[in-house]
């Protein structure tokens, strides 16, 4: 899955992001799966707004974003839906998670649009991640660092080529953030897919292909 | 390990949906589709008394007997109520005409006889034809051909009134059910003189169109030839098939060219037109109330929708498509909307039941069942409101 950013300058930040050197914005990339990539994104550079920016859920930039050549902005609504659900996977820094829904069924949501994984290696990942117990807890009453690993699980559960993160481990400790990505690169790996991870720090979880600073 | 699979789109979408209010907007959808096949209902069962499909058509009937007035001037002049071919085409041609046909006369003296000695009854006769297709009751044994020993005759319905109800109680005579005149077989004596014939005459039905002892045209035909000093029929009356017999027009060429017609079958005709606007009048409100309900249930789903706005945005970010979604809510609300309707069609068609054995008490004849008209407007409502559901979905989505 190839994806190509050219002179990407998100318009709320327009002034900010034109008034410092920045290695993704305004500039021309190409970026391919199975590359691992991370980025480096300071408070207030626009570390969410890229990943949002290129999960075609915000349309307010200039220049363009395309994956697999196809311009995100002149993809219709059924045409991003496929796309989100057969190629590219997102954890969000804010988790999304349905909050009138338990735990196993804000994944059985994705499971059930795309049933690539059994029920039964959900399960086991959840175990894995420590939250095992929580299965049929509401959403809304788990920790941050529970969702967090909810959302990971949820990210993973659908086919994809590309996995979008945005502070994917803010919520967990050492320990926890370790065992979140080792599951996570097993399933990158599974998948031959590429990773983008915008992370406030320069960060060490996966082996980098390329480093950007926002 | 056995999950059960949970309908989690239900329980994201549609959580919100308050069962009272759901009841509320599906009794208000019920209520309209009711109504309005109901007002088809009763148009359908008018249009069918009015046009006199049934047997008996006494509603209203659209065909009208016309002759011409007898004056103090006209009285000395036996020819005077003769209808010429010149009348004729002019009645042809008058407004709202549909259809004319002649009364042609018996132009023979005819005698009727039953029984012999005392308990013999006599009576000079006349009788009458019309083209069949005027005919209200036509009997399988409604025809005649040269050499037939019995002639069928249809009575008016009015003579044999007038007899139970005026005659026999103050001669007192027996009264005589329509079965029992039906069973009685009596002698039709044609012609005078040498020539004078002898038929069986049996009584084979009761006509509320035409005033009259009706026979085969066949037998007025070779009896005019047969039996009649001069051979032509005098024709006095026509039978005309009329539109709108309250029409204006029309009841001004009939003063105007002194014509004389049944001014009850004009009452009913009257009738016909404040029934037209009592069933148009239902009709409109019907569509105003099917409107109303329409828009209560849309109402009740974008309020549902805009309650459950927050899932609806994420699912789409986790990537259910639009279509995906809308369809899941049709298939959701369809069944609801046509249950709405099925329950309106089972009221229409008791109703209808109803209406019909009411009806039939004072013989007039209504389908026991809905009829086409009510399945189209059924079926017709089943569309628009799918449509309707479908694109509100498809907006709430949308937005």
């Amino acid at each position: 899955m190839h994806l190509q950013i050219e002179q990407l300058i998100p318009i709320p930040l327009q002034e900010n992001v034109l008034a410092r050197e920045s290695g993704i914005w305004n500039k021309a990339l190409s970026l391919s799966a199975p590359d691992y990539i991370s980025i480096q994104a300071p408070s207030g550079t626009g570390k969410t707004t890229l990943i949002h920016c290129l999960y075609g859920v915000r349309t307010d930039y200039s220049g363009n974003i395309l994956w697999q050549g196809k311009n995100l902005r002149q993809c219709s609504a059924e045409e991003l839906a496929t796309l989100r659900a057969k190629d590219l996977s997102v954890i969000f820094q804010d988790l999304r998670l349905f909050p009138e829904l338990t735990a196993w069924e804000n994944l059985m949501v994705k499971q059930q649009l795309t049933p690539g994984i059994d029920e039964k290696e959900i399960e086991d990942w959840m175990k894995r991640l420590g939250i095992g117990h929580k299965k049929n807890a509401p959403g809304k009453t788990l920790s941050y660092g529970e969702q967090q690993r909810l959302a990971i699980i949820r990210a993973l559960i659908q086919p994809f080529q590309f996995l979008l993160m945005d502070e994917p481990f803010s919520h967990l400790d050492q320990r926890n953030t370790q065992i979140a990505r080792e599951l996570i690169l097993e399933i990158v790996q599974r998948n031959k897919a590429g990773l983008l991870l915008a992370d406030l720090d320069q960060n060490d979880f996966f082996p980098y292909h390329k480093t950007y600073t926002l | 390990m056995s999950q059960k699979r949970p309908d989690l789109l239900n329980k994201l979408l549609l959580r919100n949906a308050r069962k009272g209010r759901l009841l509320s907007a599906w009794i208000a959808l019920c209520t309209g589709c009711t109504l309005l096949l109901l007002s088809v209902m009763i148009w359908s069962a008018f249009r069918d008394l009015l046009n006199g499909k049934g047997s008996q058509d006494s509603l209203g009937s659209t065909f009208l007997t016309v002759s011409k007035q007898v004056s103090d001037a006209s009285m000395a002049d036996k020819n005077s109520t003769q209808i010429s071919g010149a009348d004729l085409e002019q009645i042809r041609k008058a407004p709202q005409v549909q259809d004319v046909g002649l009364l042609t006369p018996a132009n023979f003296k005819v005698a009727a006889s039953l029984g012999s000695g005392q308990m013999s009854f006599y009576t000079l006769l006349f009788l009458e034809a019309a083209p069949d297709r005027f005919m209200d009751q036509m009997p399988q044994t409604w025809k005649w051909e040269e050499g037939d020993q019995t002639i069928p005759i249809i009575l008016s319905r009015d003579f044999l009134n007038m007899y139970n109800y005026i005659f026999a109680p103050s001669q007192g005579l027996p009264l005589l059910s329509e079965q029992s005149v039906k069973a009685l077989g009596f002698t039709l004596t044609m012609g005078e003189g040498p020539g004078q014939m002898n038929y069986r005459a049996q009584v084979e039905g009761f006509s509320d169109r035409i005033s009259s002892v009706l026979v085969p045209q066949s037998f007025i035909d070779y009896g005019n030839k047969r039996f009649a000093a001069s051979g032509a029929a005098k024709v006095s009356r026509v039978i005309v098939k009329v539109g709108d017999p309250s029409n204006k027009e029309f009841v001004t060429f009939l003063e105007q060219h002194q014509y004389t017609t049944n001014s009850e079958q004009l009452r009913f005709s009257k009738m016909r037109s404040v029934v037209e606007v009592v069933s148009g009048a239902t009709g409109a409100l019907a569509l105003l109330l099917i409107g109303i309900g329409a828009l209560v249930f849309i109402l009740f789903i974008e309020l549902t929708m805009a309650r459950a706005q927050a899932a609806v945005r994420l699912l789409l970010q986790i990537g259910y498509g639009p279509k995906t979604l809308s369809s899941y809510l049709v298939r959701k609300y369809i069944p609801i909307m046509l249950s709405a309707l099925l329950v309106a069609l089972l009221i229409a068609a008791i109703l209808q039941f109803v209406a019909a054995q009411k009806l039939a008490a004072i013989q007039l004849q209504i389908a026991a069942v809905p009829g086409l008209f009510v399945w189209a407007a059924a079926g017709l409502s089943a569309l628009v409101l799918g449509w309707q559901i479908r694109t509100a979905i498809r907006k709430a989505l949308r937005s």
